[in-house]
């Protein structure tokens, strides 16, 4: 029988475990005990079970779920025996918890590791745009959160573009497809103003891709906002915890990310009104002053323009008179003063029709025609109030309607 | 850009933070009529402008492919 050299031996047991028995690597379920972690860089634990136990290594890297003694996990890896020490153990790639509890717990350790590092952070949080323009979505393009999602964004708002990447929610490429849908909107930040990621509910199990670590790094480091809405009121994810705005439901999300276009359309409506009342007080002032002047304008120039045309007329008479059987030259002379005085008087009777319309608009702008219309003039302590700040909590103030009017007590300012 | 390409869509979010703006002017500012009614008109405008833009029911609706090969670092 051939002897093999110590090296040789090992080398043959790993060419074998790694080519020949574990081709794809193995899978192996058990319970980690004597978990730690050295030089921040490399992990040891041993899985086991009621009979026998394995040792496994990993680097912080590698490994991203947060194991400890106890836990039931399945883990991933390649078996191998280390030249050096002739120690056999399973170089771990990966492991999930297993069961509820132990799926509870990673969750647990994980959020604390986050958290610790920030990532939670109330001040990071962005605020969203008010009116996007184009939103990523990140769902399922099967899933009832989608549909629920784009159901409830049409209800409220129209005209923008969602850019849909399809992603699995859960299973085996959930989480590198989410990754990998975030790196897409950044790569391109004109397809989104804002990002959401959406699924239904589900066991903590089926929420996996959205506690994993490398999600909540994904939506951490997004330099588009992200609105996060998964499940149902009472379920939450690390992904909701990262996200600048968290929504309890995918139709939440959709009434986080848009107004709602009713609301929107009666503060245009406001709007309007305010400006156009802000410029009607404004024109009626002017317009008063305006009236003042033009009636003192009015009563000087009319009484001019009056005793002008009376001794136009005495000149006229006076001339004519005089003039019986005098030259054509003085005659032109003549007509030329009396084309004088009709163009005085028409442009005295223009005069006069102006001030006739100014007094209309006036009287269209009588505060009393306002009140009709349904405004109100609130007074405190007898003047006007133009400035909430002008009053206090609890003041009395009194309010004129068109029928009536009202004393009222200031409950609150805005 | 040439003329084949359709009229830039109104940018809603501009539209109506200008018209708030215009608000918030004409309640804290003495005014004056000239420009006044130069801010009453584009204010007018722009609530023309917004309201045109909320009849807009639709959104429309993109499919992004990712491609396998961008989910590898």
């Amino acid at each position: 029988m051939k002897a093999y050299t110590v090296t040789e031996f090992i080398e043959f047991l790993n060419a074998a475990f790694i080519e020949a028995v574990f081709p794809e690597g193995v899978t192996i379920e058990g319970e980690v005990a004597e978990y730690r972690v050295s030089q921040g860089k490399w992990i040891w634990f041993r899985l086991k079970d009621e009979e026998s136990m394995v040792e496994c290594f990993a680097t912080v890297w590698q490994l991203r779920t947060p194991l400890e003694d106890g836990m039931q996990v399945k883990v991933f890896g390649r078996p191998k025996v280390y030249p050096k020490s002739g120690k056999f153990s399973v170089v771990v790639e990966r492991a999930e918890p297993v069961g509820e509890g132990a799926l509870r717990r990673a969750f647990e350790l994980l959020k604390k590791k986050l958290g610790d590092e920030g990532l939670f952070d109330i001040g990071r949080k962005r605020p969203l745009p008010r009116f996007p323009e184009r939103i990523g979505l990140i769902a399922s393009g099967e899933s009832a959160a989608y549909s629920d999602f784009l159901r409830i964004l049409g209800n409220r708002w129209g005209g923008i573009e969602v850019n849909h990447v399809h992603v699995q929610v859960q299973g085996a490429d959930a989480e590198r497809s989410i990754v990998a849908a975030f790196a897409r909107f950044n790569a391109d930040p004109e397809l989104a103003d804002v990002l959401v990621l959406t699924r239904g509910g589900g066991s903590l199990e089926d929420l996996h891709a959205f506690n994993s670590e490398d999600v909540a790094r994904a939506v951490f480091s997004s330099k588009i906002p992200v609105v996060v809405g998964v499940g149902h009121e009472r379920d939450e994810s690390l992904a909701d915890y990262v996200a600048d705005v968290r929504a309890s439901t995918p139709s939440n999300a959709a009434e986080i990310v848009v107004p709602d276009r009713g609301e929107v359309e009666a503060a245009v409506d406001a709007a309007v009104r305010r400006i156009g009342a802000a410029m009607e007080s404004e024109m009626r002032e002017r317009l008063a002053r305006v009236d003042r002047f033009v009636h003192r304008l009015e009563s000087g120039v009319m009484g001019a323009v009056s005793s002008f045309r009376h001794r136009l007329r005495d000149f006229v008479s006076a001339v004519r008179t005089f003039s019986d059987g005098v030259s054509s030259l003085q005659r032109d002379r003549i007509r030329l003063i009396e084309r004088l005085v009709s163009s005085a008087t028409s442009w005295s009777g223009r005069l006069s029709d102006r001030l006739l319309a100014d007094e209309r608009l006036l009287s269209g702008l009588d505060p009393e025609n306002v009140l009709k219309r349904g405004y109100a003039i609130v007074r405190a302590a007898g003047r006007p109030l133009k400035d909430a700040t002008e009053v206090r909590v609890s003041d009395s103030v009194d309010i004129r309607l068109h029928r009536g009017a009202l004393t009222a007590t200031v409950t609150s300012k805005r | 850009m040439t003329s084949q390409i359709p009229k830039k869509k109104v940018d809603f979010g501009k539209s109506f933070e200008e018209l708030e703006g215009i608000i918030e002017w004409f309640e804290s500012e003495e005014v004056d009529l000239d420009e006044g009614i130069k801010r009453f008109e584009r204010g007018l405008e722009l609530a023309r402008t917004c309201k045109e833009r909320l009849k807009e029911v639709e959104n429309k609706v993109n499919e992004i492919k990712v491609k396998f090969g961008e989910l590898e670092e």
